[in-house]
């Protein structure tokens, strides 16, 4: 099998950085999350790979906070458009976990299927590589497992590190990781390691059957009860691996400017607000049902698979304490009446 | 609902607008104004349109909003009629004739004209919902024989508010095997027609469900009151067709926004048979 | 701790019991660690079993008036120093009225902070901070209660060692340039997730300033420009008003110091109008500093 001797990792990321924009995870001071490599600081930043993962997912490389999209001229009568702002230049996630990289499937999904393929995203997806992180060891709110997320061997990743304490066993899985080998071919070595033993979920989750309950339960009680703490800060939308949606906004000096988009949440009032000043989701319930049941019945019904990765990054950053398990557990011990 | 060929107007980049000129610009009510565009160069307009497609308008300083396109002449102009009830459309409302704006389209599964075939139909709008419904109208109008008997029935606030005044008293009752009745909310001067609510007035006009699909767009409140009423008259789910209306932003299905269920209204709709509507969540 | 659980749980059950309130607002521990508590209404006297109060009860209760605001609930509600300060915030700002409220005051031990102890639980840190005190209790000036109809357990001292203003005070010292900078780059690293605003007691608009569209104030990019706009603007809203419970900056994902700025805006404040601090006593008809007119306010700036 082909190793990358642990010693060699940096000077392995820095060959990558030549001609691509690496992203590992990393502690930025007191920022936590997927940041360049050429920005690393000795002494102040940390590399992460050996933990658990980082806040902020790694999301950010295919669809960033904000986006350009395309920039407008306006003069009296006339307006052009001159300039559509794709970006495919190269990029590598380097060491996402299996929960991540699911994220970033369920966005191609998105994006790239249903009758049109976003060109912005398509763009950057077509130029990123990703180099998975096999997870051996899940922390305490991990549920990846029960998620349709396979931890050792992430579907979709380019390469797959195995994490062996002294060396990465860097397996190549597609033409993409192929292209990416041959950067740094000759800091990798050929020799056979023992691959560590994987340790088992502590949290136990139990999500089958829960998208077809949910469907008979868009008026239950329980929704009161569980929404109660939430105070729609958005937190748990902006770190989740998989939450995608976004708003599309313009910003104008004078004549010339540009048009957007950002990220934005459905736990925010104004998402839903229409121009006539009409809400359907007025109300911070309406909002908490409507994320939930996106992820964990609505994703599925259209795709085929949950959209939860089972990451717990949004049980850790909730203010108040918000837990998606909680309420997978809640809706599978709920009594539907009639 | 199915996956479709979509084709719109820059297919490899959809969210980025066609520039179109505006040529002409008719106001219909004192909110609501007609648009009409063609393509920049004079010919041909940008995409073909479909009954009840709809497409994205920009005026490209300020924003977009989907407007359903109320019809399509042949490759001479599309046709937006627009009611100012927010930024864009009020910035909208003060541009004039010779205005570039930008368009991307055509968006939504429109009207199931095919299906309808053959069957007598029932147009019942309100206010400024008779501007996606006249886009089907008028497809079976141009395709008489194709189509039963057409009752039209509409209602606005006041007749200053009814849209489309020259088809509704002077066109469309001409049409051979048509009635078309109209109302508004309350009594004026000037007005010796009926005065009523949609709802009310629908089941005074009592049309036979026999054979007949009910096709009904207008404001939330008129809908929920317009089904209730069809189902009282025997109308049964599958002959009854609504379009529905949430905030979009991308119009491709992406941005999450007109997510009820697992649909995506901009993609999947917004046209919708009421036996789909049925197994969506209630958020409509 | 346990003790004070105790007495809250009973005062509670009376009061249900007694048809007193219709619901109590307090702690809940949801999992089977400590630091899994969050804020939770009790709506009858069964419920009440259900209330905690540990060393990680931080989070600001008064928070959770803002969802009753429109009701016509009476309600018990158990507050700390600070949680007490924002109901003080909400009875000047007209939001809810003191009638409604029947307050079960604590003085405050000192809390540690949930998410930090969350995030050393979650794997999500490789050096484990400490568990000790949460940032904001270390600089704690009013422990106990300042608002209360009954007060449970021993009175606390203040834990604020030291000159409050210090770090704002070297800010002060810094060149323009170098103060600019430092905002700068720590402001570039929000990523807008609003969770400051949404948790401020003291943010209590029906349609906040940001999520107006007509016209948009500020915009949605998170380009330095807009995201400096965003904090100055807040916090501006703050000058006043902010009563330092600190849970903005414990919230915040990516670590943007903001009581850095409340504080600036406290002393400035203190400094140009006098009288007390905001949220530290509760006068029937008193208004924020920005809230009154006087004709000796200072106008050097003119």
């Amino acid at each position: 099998m082909k190793v990358l001797s642990k010693a060699r990792l940096q000077a392995a990321l820095n060959k990558l950085s030549d001609q691509n924009e690496v992203f590992v995870p990393m502690q930025k001071g007191s920022q936590s999350g997927y940041f360049t490599w050429k920005s690393f600081e000795d002494g102040q930043d940390e590399l992460m790979l050996d933990a658990l993962n980082v806040y902020q997912s790694p999301k950010t490389v295919v669809l960033p906070q904000t986006e350009k999209m395309y920039s407008i001229k306006n003069g009296g009568m006339e307006v052009n458009i001159d300039k559509t702002y794709e970006d495919a230049h190269p990029t590598i996630i380097f060491g996402a976990k299996g929960c991540d990289v699911k994220g970033i499937l369920a966005m191609d999904e998105v994006f790239l299927t249903r009758g049109y393929a976003d060109s912005f995203y398509k763009a950057r997806r077509s130029g990123n590589t990703i180099i998975a992180n096999a997870c051996y060891e899940p922390g305490p709110n991990c549920f990846c497992n029960a998620m349709e997320v396979n931890s050792l061997d992430p579907d979709g990743a380019d390469v797959i590190l195995r994490d062996t304490g002294d060396n990465y066993v860097w397996e190549v899985k597609s033409e993409k990781g192929e292209a990416v080998t041959a950067v740094i071919a000759d800091l990798l070595e050929e020799k056979e390691v023992k691959l560590p033993a994987a340790k088992p979920f502590t949290q136990k989750v139990d999500y089958s059957g829960v998208a077809e309950k949910l469907k008979d339960m868009f008026e239950h009680p329980l929704w009161d009860k569980l929404s109660e703490p939430c105070i729609n800060c958005g937190m748990c939308t902006y770190v989740c691996p998989s939450c995608y949606c976004f708003d599309i906004q313009v910003k104008m000096w004078g004549e010339e400017g540009y048009r957007f988009r950002a990220w934005d949440s459905c736990m925010f009032e104004e998402y839903s607000r229409e121009a006539g000043g009409g809400n359907p989701r007025g109300a911070s319930k309406e909002r908490f049902r409507q994320r939930f049941l996106h992820k964990l019945q609505f994703f599925k019904e259209r795709y085929g698979t949950p959209l939860c990765t089972g990451c717990g990054r949004c049980m850790i950053v909730c203010p108040t304490d918000v837990n998606i398990v909680r309420i997978i557990d809640a809706v599978k011990e709920a009594e539907i009446n009639g | 609902m199915a996956d479709q060929d979509h084709k719109c107007t820059c297919s490899e980049q959809p969210l980025v607008p066609t520039v179109v000129e505006v040529i002409d610009i008719i106001d219909r009510t004192p909110d609501v104004k007609s648009f009409f565009v063609r393509n920049v160069d004079g010919n041909g307009v940008p995409f073909q349109v479909a009954p009840g497609q709809c497409g994205m308008v920009s005026h490209l300083p300020i924003g977009e909003a989907m407007i359903s396109c109320t019809w399509q002449e042949e490759q001479e102009y599309l046709e937006f009629a627009i009611k100012r009830v927010g930024l864009l459309t009020d910035e909208l409302h003060q541009i004039e004739v010779g205005q570039k704006i930008g368009v991307r389209g055509p968006y939504g599964n429109g009207f199931p004209v095919e299906a309808c075939k053959g069957k007598d139909m029932l147009f019942i709008a309100g206010g400024i919902g008779l501007a996606p419904l006249r886009s089907f109208i008028k497809y079976c109008f141009k395709h008489r024989e194709d189509y039963g008997k057409i009752t039209i029935l509409y209602g606005s606030r006041s007749k200053a508010d009814l849209c489309f005044k020259e088809e509704l008293f002077e066109l469309w009752p001409k049409q051979p095997n048509t009635e078309v009745f109209t109302t508004i909310d309350n009594p004026e001067e000037g007005w010796d027609g009926h005065v009523a609510f949609v709802p009310s007035y629908l089941e005074e006009v009592n049309p036979s469900p026999n054979g007949t699909i009910a096709v009904v767009c207008g404001p939330p409140i008129m809908i929920k009151f317009v089904l209730q009423s069809l189902e009282k008259m025997g109308y049964n789910d599958e002959q009854v067709i609504t379009t529905l209306e949430m905030r979009m932003k991308c119009g491709i299905g992406k941005c999450g926004r007109c997510n009820i269920g697992s649909e995506f209204i901009c993609l999947d709709g917004p046209v919708y048979y009421l036996k789909q509507l049925r197994d969506l969540p209630p958020e409509w | 701790m346990k003790e004070i659980t105790n007495k809250i749980q009973a005062t509670a059950t009376k009061l249900f019991e007694e048809g007193k309130i219709d619901v109590f607002l307090a702690w809940e521990q949801q999992g089977e660690y400590e630091f899994q508590t969050n804020s939770y209404i009790a709506r009858n006297a069964e419920d009440v079993k259900n209330i905690v109060f540990n060393e990680y009860s931080i989070y600001n209760v008064s928070n959770t008036l803002l969802k009753l605001r429109d009701g016509q609930e009476r309600i018990g509600i158990a507050v700390k120093g600070c949680d007490s300060r924002g109901i003080v915030r909400l009875l000047e700002d007209l939001q809810i009225k003191r009638e409604r409220l029947y307050i079960v005051g604590i003085p405050c031990p000192g809390m540690k902070d949930p998410l930090t102890a969350a995030r050393n639980h979650g794997g999500f840190s490789k050096t484990k901070a400490e568990d000790g005190l949460a940032k904001k209790c270390l600089d704690c000036i009013q422990p106990n209660p300042v608002i209360y109809d009954e007060l449970v357990g021993p009175e606390q001292s203040p834990r604020q060692q030291g000159d409050r203003f210090q770090k704002i005070k070297e800010l002060e010292q810094m060149s323009a340039d170098e103060r600019y900078k430092f905002w700068e780059d720590t402001l570039s690293t929000c990523i807008r997730c609003y969770a400051c605003r949404q948790v401020c007691v003291a943010c209590d608009c029906r349609t906040c300033i940001f999520d107006e569209m007509k016209p948009q104030w500020v915009g949605r990019e998170t380009s330095t420009t807009d995201n400096m706009m965003y904090h100055l603007v807040k916090h501006a809203h703050m000058a006043g008003r902010c009563i330092e419970c600190g849970e903005c900056e414990r919230v915040c994902p990516v670590g943007i110091p903001l009581m850095l700025l409340n504080q600036k805006l406290i002393k400035d404040v203190g400094e140009l109008f006098g009288g007390p601090e905001a949220g530290m006593q509760y006068v029937e008809g008193a208004k924020p500093a920005l809230s009154v007119y006087r004709e000796n306010d200072p106008d050097n700036f003119l």
